[in-house]
C-alpha cells in the first residue's frame, strides 16, 4: 500500500464519519430532537444554541447517541474525590 | 447555569471583550499585511494571507495559554479569564483561515484530493529540513477544532467538567505541535532571526508561567493536617478568614474552601460544577459563594445554587473552639445542608 492509498482511505473513513455526524446532528438537534430528551436545559434553549453544538455534535456523535439509547434523561454528575468519598457514604 | 441553554450567555462585559478582541485582531493584520508589503512587495496575496493568520493564530494562542497562569498569579488578570472561550475559538478561527488557504495553494492544482495531498505529498519523516510540517499544523488544528467545538456549556454538561477539562488540556498537545509545525516549517525558510527569537520567547514565557503558577499551587497541597480523636482537622485561625472571603485547604484528596460570613463558617468543595472553578478565590455575593471564573453561585451552607439552578457541591461539618477553626475531612452529599459554625465577634468560639 502507497502513501497515497493510506491517505486515501484515512480521508475518505473521516469523511464518512464526518457525514454520519452531520445527519445524526440534524436528526438530533432539529427533527427528533433527542437533546432535548437527555438535557432538560436544552428543552428551553434557543434556536442558536442548536446551531452552535451542532459542529461538535457531529464530531462526537457516538457518545450521544449512547446516551440517548440508554434514554438519559440528565446529564451525567461529575465524578471527583470529594464526590466519590460522599457516595462512598460515611459513618 | 441550569436553564435554556443560549447561543451566547451575552453580558455587557462578554461584548466589549469581544469587541476589543475583534479590533485587536484586525488591527493586527492590517499592521501585518502593511509591514510585509513595505518589506516583501513581491510576495503574493495568498502567501500574505497565509502568513497573516498563522501568525495571529500563534499570538492568540499564546495569549490563551497564558491567561490561566497569569489569573492564578495575579487576580488582577481574572477578568481576561471570563471570557477565554471566545478567545479560543477567534484563534481556532484565525488558525482554520491559514490551514484552508495554505491547503489551497499548496494542494489544491493535484491530481490527488486536496486532504489526501497534504497527508501523502512528503514522507521525508527522517529530514529536519524537508520534515512534513503540514500534518503537525492538520493534527492541532483538529484538536482545536475539538476545543472549539466542544466550548459551550453544553459540552460542559454533557462531558461534566473533569472530562472537559481533560479533553481542553489538549491544547498543551496542539501548542507543541504548532511549535513544530513553525520550527520545521516557515523557521527553515527564514533567514531573519526575528521570527525563531519570538518563538522561542513565547515558549519560555509559557512554560516560565505554567512553573510559577504550578508551584504555588503544590506548595498549598503539600499541606498536611492531623485528624483529632472526633475526625476534626485544625484548618486555620477564625481571624485569618476575611469577612465575605475563604481559606482554602486540601481535604479529603481535594480542595475545601471555608467561607466566613454574617459571623458564620460554612465549608465547600473548592470544585465549581462550571468548568471546576476554585470556589475558594471567590466571594460572597448576596450572600451565596460567588465563583471567580464565571459566576455560578452557591448557597454556603448547603452548597446548592438558588432556585431555579441546580447546581450542588459537597459540604463539610465546621466548628470553632477557641477561634481556631476545625473541619471535618468526610464530605457529605452534594447540596447537604449543614448548620454553619456561629463565630463570636468578641472573642471565645461558636
Amino acid at each position: 500500500m502507497t502513501p497515497l492509498d493510506v491517505a486515501t482511505w484515512i480521508v475518505r473513513l473521516a469523511g464518512a464519519y464526518a457525514a454520519a455526524g452531520l445527519l445524526f446532528a440534524l436528526l438530533f438537534l432539529f427533527v427528533l430532537r433527542g437533546v432535548d430528551r437527555i438535557d432538560p436545559s436544552a428543552r428551553a434553549g434557543s434556536r442558536g444554541f442548536r446551531w452552535i453544538v451542532l459542529p461538535g455534535v457531529a464530531a462526537l456523535w457516538p457518545l450521544l447517541l449512547r446516551r440517548w439509547l440508554a434514554g438519559a434523561s440528565e446529564p451525567p454528575e461529575e465524578s471527583n474525590a470529594h464526590r466519590r468519598a460522599a457516595a462512598g457514604g460515611r459513618g | 447555569m441550569s436553564h435554556g441553554y443560549q447561543a451566547v450567555g451575552w453580558s455587557p462585559f462578554k461584548k466589549r471583550y469581544d469587541l476589543v478582541l475583534g479590533g485587536l485582531l484586525a488591527g493586527y493584520l492590517a499592521l501585518f499585511s502593511l509591514a510585509t508589503l513595505l518589506l516583501r512587495p513581491e510576495i503574493t496575496a495568498e502567501t500574505l494571507l497565509i502568513r497573516a493568520f498563522g501568525t495571529a493564530a500563534l499570538l492568540l494562542l499564546h495569549a490563551v495559554l497564558a491567561i490561566g497562569p497569569l489569573a492564578r498569579l495575579d487576580g488582577r488578570f481574572l477578568p481576561l479569564l471570563y471570557n477565554r472561550r471566545h478567545l479560543g475559538v477567534t484563534m481556532f478561527l484565525a488558525a482554520l483561515v491559514h490551514g484552508a488557504l495554505a491547503t489551497f495553494q499548496f494542494h489544491a492544482l493535484g491530481d490527488a484530493p486536496p486532504l489526501v495531498s497534504l497527508l501523502a505529498s512528503n514522507t521525508r519523516l527522517d529530514s529536519l529540513s524537508q520534515f512534513p510540517f503540514q500534518q503537525l499544523g492538520l493534527a492541532a488544528l483538529l484538536i482545536l477544532f475539538l476545543m472549539a467545538a466542544t466550548s459551550h456549556d453544553f459540552w460542559l454538561a454533557q462531558l461534566t467538567a473533569p472530562v472537559w477539562k481533560a479533553l481542553h488540556m489538549g491544547v498543551y498537545l496542539a501548542y507543541a505541535l504548532i511549535v513544530a509545525h513553525v520550527a520545521l516549517g516557515a523557521l527553515q525558510d527564514e533567514r531573519s532571526p526575528l521570527l525563531a527569537g519570538a518563538l522561542g520567547a513565547g515558549v519560555v514565557a509559557i512554560a516560565g508561567l505554567h512553573l510559577a503558577a504550578g508551584r504555588r499551587e503544590a506548595a498549598l497541597d503539600r499541606e498536611r493536617r492531623a485528624a483529632g480523636a472526633d475526625g476534626f482537622v485544625e484548618v486555620c485561625g477564625v481571624d485569618e478568614i476575611a469577612e465575605g472571603r475563604a481559606r482554602v485547604v486540601t481535604l479529603g484528596g481535594e480542595r475545601v474552601a471555608v467561607f466566613r460570613y454574617e459571623g458564620r463558617l460554612s465549608a465547600l468543595s473548592n470544585v465549581c460544577r462550571h468548568q471546576n472553578g476554585p470556589l475558594g478565590e471567590g466571594r460572597i455575593v448576596d450572600g451565596c459563594v460567588t465563583c471567580p471564573w464565571h459566576g455560578y453561585q452557591y448557597l454556603p451552607a448547603s452548597g446548592a445554587s438558588p432556585p431555579p439552578f441546580s447546581e450542588r457541591v459537597p459540604t463539610f461539618r465546621v466548628r470553632v473552639v477557641d477561634r481556631r477553626v476545625f473541619v471535618d475531612p468526610r464530605p457529605l452529599p452534594a447540596g447537604t445542608p449543614v448548620a454553619p459554625a456561629v463565630v463570636s465577634e468578641s472573642g471565645g468560639g461558636g
